[in-house]
């Protein structure tokens, strides 16, 4: 943080936060304008992270991108690799066998659950509550170990392909999810209790960063902090991809638009992630799991476009992909929820807020920089 | 309401030729003049009050530049992309940062990132990229590996980067089966 | 979990050096007046760098997507504090510098300040295979390809991403580096700081900084 006066009187302070700050998630920079501890202007600098995937993947070929691609977002790559495995299916019409489905809908919601957790951990920690985090990260690890079993990697997992999932459920991979979601199903209400119930966060999170109503929707928020203004909008509930057309879930939705409303529409969401998994695991068809593809060498898609949009822990993601013909992708364009959040709406509602609750805000917002800079 | 309606909206509206692309999304191409009424048009008249994306395609061959403005009615989860060409040499578009706010960054990034002109639009130029004084990288011309080449140190490779299963037939001694050997390196 | 097993071996000092300690201390501490011979120094810096490579002070930049497991090396199941790792928010309080993964060439910018300002003995850890060659990144316009041309590096550790456990084996590295008096970099990047400068005006082409941080 470095500070510099900019008016003769002293009154108003330019203050950097981050890229080098402990309360900024990931590599970015928000640049303050101040008057006293109250927030003037605020004004979103990112770009630390650009490494010009975008660029990179149009010299790859379309099932070499997917190494890419999943690095898009690190918290959570796995609805990447579903996005875009849906969008070159429907450039070149491939089905995708009813087992895969279920699949793809299990490692989505698992990837959220641990997304999720991390946000405990990042939200806690921006109010200077540090316990809650060496449990939820600790026991995200299940998660990841669960991720491991399923695709051999913790984090990066290139496992949705187009046309399916690259392997099969493993022996007795069910009756471990089923039992690392039980765990975590107890789990949560400790957490909860450690959080919602506590004074310090109830105190800084209500009436913080307030989101209007009105407004939420003309300046693009989508995910938990449109559910947190009132308004139930979910891919995953108005325009079913995978299996969630056939399973039975719920979309909380609270009133108030700030920190709060947005940190229990999370803490429900995990909740309904576990009974989703719960459905898909006992509904699970059998079959194939994968419709073979051509040698991806030479694999060629016909020329075409799709707009295709998932449902993340941060909002809306959608891919924009254009192929011409070749064996390359012409055009692969993300479109992140960050992308909005964490620059044109965190520049709207910091003005009015204390220094102390940026990063709060930053947080609950889910900005999410190799999102928005790819 | 549905996509017929829609189509048939912007028909008798604009005279524009709109076509169904997958499910409930709307492709409709355009001259770059007819954007900014249009996209006003589907904001204000028929809802579709949420800009989902911008997106910029580059036809080399074609030697235009297609912008993609996707916007979204979430009452029924109808999507219309409303494309248009512009020129690649001095290429230009209408400003249209009032219209949604988050617009603002996603000219910002085209204009850095493909070198599109909006008239009129005062954003600072740097955004991503500090110090930029090549093309701008993501035309179809800029050759990022030659950029590579000139401007970064690269490790060299490892001079025992060998095959994996040569390397292990070598240490056991074990000889290589046809089969295999169909995939090794040489 | 063989990994920690060898973790212990290394970071806990042997039987055999405890009682050389205590016995080069023992007949310095009657010794009166005799604090800068050879033998003293050496036995000063055996503990200084004993004290050094149990308190690892992490500076908490998160410069790629490495920093993701960070978090879950940092806390309860792998638990780096047993082994004197632990955060720190700004550069003058931190030991060790991590970066984890790719380096843009605006954050190197900010990455060689940061570097600048952290404080004697300072350690520099890489952490995934796109500092050390590129990765998969190797034809990106953006990404440095090899990092130790623009800061000297001390432990590189391969993957993408590395585990937990590859980081904790990483740090046990270098905390046996530290106990060698073979780490710390200040001393290298100052003695060849024309080298190093050339490097980085070589990719970082608008080198501005804020008034308050010119050369």
């Amino acid at each position: 943080m470095i500070m510099k006066t900019t008016s003769e009187r002293n009154k108003q302070t330019t203050l950097f936060i981050g890229p080098q700050h402990p309360g900024i998630t990931g590599n970015m920079m928000v640049k303050l304008l101040v008057e006293g501890d109250t927030v003037v202007r605020a004004e979103t600098h990112i770009g630390y992270l650009h490494r010009a995937f975008e660029k990179l993947i149009e010299q790859r070929n379309w099932l070499q991108s997917f190494t890419l691609l999943c690095r898009f977002c690190v918290p959570e790559p796995d609805p990447m690799e579903l996005t875009y495995a849906r969008a070159v299916e429907a450039i070149e019409g491939r089905e995708v066998p009813p087992r895969a489905k279920y699949i793809r809908t299990i490692v989505a919601e698992l990837a959220r659950i641990q997304s999720f957790l991390l946000w405990y951990g990042g939200q806690a920690g921006s109010a200077g509550l540090y316990t809650l985090g060496q449990w939820t990260v600790g026991d995200r690890n299940y998660i990841l170990d669960l991720f491991e079993d399923l695709t051999g990697a913790r984090i990066y997992h290139m496992y949705i392909w187009p046309g399916g999932v690259r392997r099969d459920l493993p022996k007795g991979w069910a009756d471990k999810t089923r039992r690392v979601l039980d765990y975590l199903e107890k789990r949560l209400d400790d957490y909860n209790r450690l959080l919602f119930d506590n004074a310090v966060f109830q105190k800084r999170a209500q009436g913080v960063g307030i989101i209007p109503k009105d407004k939420a929707l003309e300046w693009g928020v989508t995910g938990p902090p449109l559910k947190g203004t009132g308004i139930g909008n979910d891919v995953r509930k108005d325009e079913p991809y995978c299996a969630y057309g056939e399973l039975d879930f719920d979309i909380p939705v609270y009133e108030g638009g700030d920190v709060w409303a947005r940190a229990l529409v999370r803490r429900d969401e995990i909740k309904q992630s576990i009974r989703i998994i719960r459905q898909a695991l006992d509904k699970m068809p059998g079959g194939s799991y994968y419709n073979r593809i051509p040698n991806p060498m030479k694999w060629r898609l016909p020329a075409g476009e799709a707009w295709v949009k998932t449902e993340s822990v941060r909002g809306e993601i959608g891919f924009y992909v254009v192929s011409d013909g070749t064996e390359k992708p012409r055009r692969v364009h993300l479109r992140g929820a960050a992308y909005t959040h964490g620059i044109s709406v965190l520049e709207k509602i910091l003005p009015g807020q204390n220094i102390a609750d940026v990063s709060f805000i930053l947080n609950s917002l889910g900005a999410c920089p190799p999102e928005m800079e790819r | 309401m549905t996509t017929q309606d829609i189509i048939r909206a912007l028909n008798e509206t604009f005279e524009l030729k709109a076509e169904v692309l997958h499910g409930n999304q709307i492709r409709v191409s355009m001259h770059k003049k007819q954007v900014a009424p249009v996209l006003l048009y589907l904001k204000n008249q028929w809802g579709f009050i949420h800009l989902d994306h911008v997106s910029c395609v580059d036809w080399i061959e074609e030697n235009v530049f297609e912008l993609v403005y996707i916007v979204y009615r979430p009452q029924d989860q109808l999507t219309v992309l409303v494309k248009t060409k512009i020129h690649r040499e001095h290429p230009e578009m209408e400003n249209m940062e009032g219209f949604w706010p988050h617009m603002r960054t996603y000219q910002r990034e085209i204009r850095e990132m493909f070198g599109i002109e909006f008239p009129g639009f005062e954003a600072p130029r740097e955004f991503i990229l500090e110090g930029w004084e090549e093309i701008p990288p993501m035309r179809r011309d800029f050759d990022t590996r030659g950029y590579v080449k000139r401007t970064y140190t690269t490790r060299p490779g490892r001079e025992d980067a060998w095959s994996v299963r040569e390397y292990i037939t070598r240490r056991t001694g074990e000889k290589l089966p046809d089969f295999a050997r169909k995939y090794s390196r040489d | 979990m063989s990994e920690t097993k060898d973790i212990r071996i290394i970071t806990r000092p042997t039987k055999e050096q405890i009682r050389q300690a205590q016995i080069d201390f023992a007949p310095r501490c009657t010794a009166a007046g005799r604090v800068n011979d050879k033998e003293t120094q050496k036995m000063v810096q055996y503990i200084l760098n004993f004290a050094r490579k149990h308190s690892l002070f992490l500076l908490a930049y998160g410069t790629g997507c490495g920093a993701i497991e960070i978090p879950a090396t940092l806390t309860s199941r792998y638990d780096a504090e047993r082994l004197g790792i632990r955060g720190a928010a700004t550069p003058r309080q931190a030991d060790v510098l991590m970066i984890t993964g790719y380096l843009s060439t605006k954050t190197l910018k900010r990455v060689i300040r940061v570097y600048e300002q952290m404080q004697d003995p300072k350690y520099v850890v890489a952490f995934g295979s796109c500092t050390i060659n590129g990765g998969m990144y190797f034809d990106s316009y953006n990404t440095i390809k090899a990092l130790d041309r623009y800061i000297p590096v001390d432990v590189y550790i391969a993957g993408c991403m590395p585990r937990p456990e590859a980081v904790l084996k990483g740090f046990a590295k270098l905390q046996e580096l530290i106990q060698n008096g073979n780490a710390g970099n200040g001393e290298c990047y100052r003695k060849n700081l024309d080298w190093y400068r050339a490097n980085q005006q070589k990719v970082i082409k608008n080198w501005d900084f804020p008034d308050e941080y010119n050369w």
